[in-house]
């Protein structure tokens, strides 16, 4: 017997106990991995959630933490898993939208995976350090178009990448690549340190991330893309500026399961999720990081990233950004 | 608020049973887990991080300080009893604490590892609490230009650190550089070397290239010649360390604490260069020089000072700038935000008595840190005992659960087994395994910080001439390989003359 | 083997590698996106730098071999069941590769137990009990120690599963 008929039939008999095991999902403790690194925005969500999330479901929520490649190596972990409802994955803007818009190496599509929610909304800020004398969007495009203007991210196919040069473009830019500098570091924490210590002229991302350095005067926000304006960021909105396209600009955290998902898991996951955003700790947590909480049904979610990711693509492919190599 | 009264609130806020409690557990999980391979004190902090938000802000945050700091220390056990470094941060410790356990000495170098942790993270404590304004400015004035001419002086470590030949130690070092090129390229984000798998994207994994490097080799090496390891018993010998070798070592301590607070204080550095370094400077100002690397305790002393020595200054970026130094501090940052705390300069403004009350837990970390730490050895010292036949394949199962736990990979335990197999051939080829490490751990930085600045500046290589910090750097990289060519070329000439004159 | 044998030996692998790093491994499999203004910033750059500096070194270290003088003693320890220690070597590797199989499929613990007792005998242990019990003992207690305490999931397998 060849090794793929051994696999295949390994694969049948697993099939079999795991068709048995579904009519009591959960009977084990259930895998959650978060493909970023501990401290992180994806990670301090999952973990917030995780408790409440074993108090819904009855069984215990295993973190795993499995980094690398900007998400993708803990995707592909998930990818590759069996959809029996034991392996999930914390799916993040980065490594579900914009790193499939810019990558045409990854290992993954969208296809690959059956959302079965989105809970958090995260805003995008756009800082400058007050000793730059930027005080507004108009200075730094202005900026922008003399030269010189660089800005940081966590990473190439990175939302701080996409969001810098999304707002360039909305902002009247035409090429972002050719008029600005993009200076890409190892993470968010160093993304935020290369524009305190000037390295770079401002960094777009994620409101969490820059609420402390706000707060102390360390940098100034220019804009949020929230619909209404962000406490503690004395900032305009997208819209006040004229630009509301710019408030599809959000990070978020879903939960993902293989593509072979079957229904009834996703629909358990559903119940789940309606009890878990409800916890008082987790909400807690998530407002301190400014986060909206907006439980998605999954289908809700999957048009959200599928929209998401159109409009992301569209940019990659109109400034030529994707990345073939 | 006038200092003398935030002292005083900060002084109320610690003096209490809660705080020397979760002071005491936090040191104590800490070195347990710093201890256990694969464990590290990020792992050991990341799983204390969701106990400490039912606790009062200053509880939780000493109980992750106190992980934090038995976290640095703990790895040094394991490096010096099994060759396996219990954090990254501890791999220079291996280079003389694993000779001593060899003869004997464990007891002695563990007892040695310990009183250079303990000055050192007293020292870098109080170089938090008196400097940390102007050391997070000076932080502040490393970008991409200054990060790389560090980077290259760095590198001249691996000199010190070759043995018996320098080109073997290069050799080595190109082999690290070299794989650590595996992953996506930092500013295009192409393949290299990936082979499209999306395990090799994030590059290789340095915990499971660290202890295959260290620990496999040595079980591969038994294998071979089991007779050669047989009955061979090490004993603990005489089981502690005496004050004069503390004060014959204390010169080496002092500067390795220093070297720890300076690099401890700019983000992004972390600990085991900063333990690289010191080793390398007390190797190279030491009149033991010829005894380093075959067992010498003044090396245990100056590898561990050099690590500890960051723990207390990353905390100098962290509370003065809000910015984290490595991946601990960054989920340090995230427990003072869930409680609603900001660090950064306003902190010292606002939240004055808190940062005072932090400044004085962290003093009595360090005694903390002495008592668990002597008990800690006390327990673990007979693992030296243990019949090689039974120890060597407890190691290699610690192994592999170990490095599979750091990021939930099987595909780590792979690279753990291939990275041995290379450690093994280094091994026989005598080639020095340190120099591979340090290149693994800089050669990433020397890049990215090298093209980051091309960025900046256009291409212009003037800006990696910016500033007087890339001046200093380029004239002390200067005068270390002119020192080291010198050397190099006196040792040669002394070898052959020896050579000819046992011939003749 | 002598010490000069083994710089001489090292030497000429460094500069056939850097060779092969040049000539194929860096043109296939480091890829650089087109646009990029200036060679200094490509992605090929790093890898070429220390291709040249590997031959650089392998060509220093086939030099100085010429250059020493030929010592008395071998510097690797000879021993003396050789084909035997070869066989033991080619074993542990088969274990590994074996272990790496496994784990997924039949689970951590009870491949860590196979492992345990492989090299147990590989390293011809002289306390033989000790480690049988040791090898059933260990790994159970590193599963109870990295699942229960540090909250790791370690890999169950398909068949039978640890609470």
């Amino acid at each position: 017997m060849s090794f793929k008929k051994i696999a295949a039939a390994c694969a049948l008999t697993l099939g079999m106990t795991a068709t048995g095991a579904l009519a009591e999902y959960p009977e084990r403790p259930i895998n959650m991995i978060i493909p970023y690194g501990a401290g992180g925005a994806t990670d301090i969500s999952a973990r917030a959630i995780a408790e409440a999330l074993t108090a819904a479901a009855g069984t215990p929520m295993v973190m795993s933490n499995v980094t690398g490649a900007g998400g993708a190596t803990g995707s592909v972990a998930v990818q590759n898993a069996k959809g029996d409802g034991y392996t999930m994955l914390f799916a993040r803007v980065g490594s579900h939208t914009v790193n499939p818009a810019m990558k045409a190496t990854l290992p993954y599509t969208l296809d690959d995976f059956r959302f079965v929610t989105v809970y958090e909304i995260n805003p995008v800020v756009c800082a400058v350090t007050p000793a730059s004398g930027i005080n507004s969007m108009d200075d730094l495009i202005a900026k922008a178009k003399d030269g010189g203007v660089s800005y940081s991210s966590s990473g190439v196919g990175s939302l701080l990448q996409l969001a810098a040069v999304m707002v360039l473009r909305e902002f009247g830019i035409e090429d972002p690549l050719k008029a600005t500098v993009h200076i890409p570091q190892k993470g968010g924490g160093e993304a935020a340190t290369a524009v305190l210590n000037g390295t770079v002229t401002f960094i777009c991302t994620n409101s969490s991330a820059l609420a402390g350095f706000v707060s102390n005067g360390q940098l100034k926000p220019l804009l949020v893309t929230t619909p209404d304006r962000l406490e503690g960021f004395d900032a305009p909105t997208a819209a006040e500026l004229g630009k509301p396209a710019l408030e599809q600009l959000v990070g978020w955290t879903g939960i993902a399961g293989p593509a072979s998902l079957p229904d009834d898991i996703a629909a358990k996951w559903g119940e789940w999720m309606a009890t878990a955003v409800k916890d008082e700790k987790f909400l807690a947590v998530m407002d301190k990081a400014g986060s909206v909480i907006n439980l998605m049904s999954p289908d809700e979610a999957k048009a959200f990233i599928e929209g998401q990711y159109q409009t992301f693509r569209k940019l990659v492919d109109d400034l030529g950004m994707r990345i073939e190599g | 608020m006038s200092f003398l009264d935030s002292l005083m609130l900060g002084l109320s806020m610690v003096a209490n049973i809660e705080s020397f409690l979760a002071l005491g557990i936090g040191v104590a999980v800490g070195v347990i887990a710093g201890a256990i391979p694969g464990m590290s004190a990020t792992m050991a902090v990341a799983l204390t991080l969701p106990f400490t938000f039912a606790l009062q802000p200053i509880t939780g945050i000493l109980l992750l300080l106190g992980v934090y700091k038995g976290g640095i220390f703990g790895g040094s056990i394991p490096a010096i009893l099994i060759k396996t470094p219990g954090t990254p941060a501890s791999s220079a410790t291996v280079l003389d604490g694993y000779p001593l356990a060899e003869k004997g000495q464990a007891g002695k170098a563990l007892g040695m590892a310990l009183w250079a942790s303990c000055t050192a993270d007293l020292i870098s404590n109080l170089a938090l609490i008196l400097f940390a304004g102007f050391l997070a400015s000076f932080a502040l004035n490393f970008g991409p230009p200054e990060f790389f001419t560090l980077m290259l002086f760095s590198l001249t470590i691996i000199a010190g650190v070759s043995g018996e030949s320098l080109l073997r130690g290069a050799l080595s070092a190109m082999l690290g550089l070299l794989l650590a090129t595996v992953g996506l390229d930092l500013i295009y984000g192409t393949n290299r070397f990936t082979f499209g798998d999306a395990n090799l994207m994030g590059g290789l994994n340095f915990i499971a290239v660290l202890i295959g490097l260290f620990a496999i080799p040595e079980i591969i090496a038994m294998v071979w010649n089991p007779k050669a390891f047989d009955g061979q018993k090490r004993a603990m010998g005489k089981s502690w360390v005496e004050f004069s070798e503390y004060r014959r070592c204390f010169k080496s301590i002092v500067r390795g604490s220093f070297i720890g607070v300076i690099l401890g204080a700019i983000p992004g550095i972390g600990a085991a260069p900063s333990a690289f370094l010191s080793y390398s400077e007390a190797r190279r100002t030491s009149p033991n020089k010829a005894n380093f690397g075959k067992g010498e305790l003044e090396g245990v002393a100056a590898a561990e000072a050099g690590n500890n020595g960051v723990a207390g200054a990353t905390l100098i970026p962290l509370l003065a700038l809000g910015i984290p130094g490595d991946v601990i501090t960054a989920i340090i940052i995230g427990a003072f935000m869930i409680h609603g705390l900001q660090p950064g300069p306003m902190m010292f403004v606002i939240n004055a008595d808190i940062i005072y009350a932090l400044f004085i837990g962290l003093i009595v970390s360090s005694v903390f840190l002495f008592f668990v730490g002597s008990v800690a050895i006390h327990g673990f010292k007979y693992v030296a005992d243990i019949p090689r036949g039974v120890l060597f394949p407890s190691v290699l199962v610690l192994c592999i659960f170990g490095v599979f736990a750091v990021n939930n990979s099987i595909f780590d335990v792979g690279v753990m087994f291939a990275m041995g197999w290379v450690g093994y051939f280094m091994l026989r080829y005598r080639i020095p395994a340190a120099p591979f490490l340090i290149a693994f751990i800089l050669g990433p930085l020397l890049e990215d910080n090298f093209r980051q600045a091309m960025l900046m500046s256009g291409s212009s290589p003037a800006i990696l001439f910016r500033g007087p910090i890339t001046w200093f750097f380029w004239t002390l990289t200067a005068i270390t390989v002119f020192a080291i060519i010198r050397a190099g070329i006196r040792a040669t000439r002394q070898h052959r003359a020896l050579r000819t004159a046992n011939q003749a | 083997m002598h010490d000069r044998t083994i710089q001489l030996q090292l030497g000429i692998g460094a500069i056939i590698a850097a060779a092969f790093l040049l000539l194929v491994a860096i043109p296939t499999w480091v890829s650089s996106p087109s646009n990029v203004p200036n060679i200094i910033l490509s992605p090929l750059f790093w890898p070429w730098v220390l291709a040249g500096l590997t031959a650089i070194t392998g060509l220093a270290m086939v030099l100085t071999s010429i250059r020493e003088p030929r010592p008395a003693e071998p510097a690797i320890s000879e021993i003396d069941d050789k084909p035997r220690a070869w066989g033991r070597l080619a074993s542990i590797a088969a274990v590994m590769v074996v272990a790496m199989v496994l784990m997924p499929r039949i689970g951590m613990v009870w491949t860590a137990m196979l492992v345990f007792v492989a090299t147990a005998y590989l390293v011809r242990t002289s306390h033989p009990k000790t480690a049988l019990v040791s090898a059933v003992v260990i790994p159970l207690v590193l599963y109870a120690f990295f699942a229960h305490v540090a909250g790791v999931a370690i890999p169950q397998g398909d068949f039978v599963r640890l609470p």
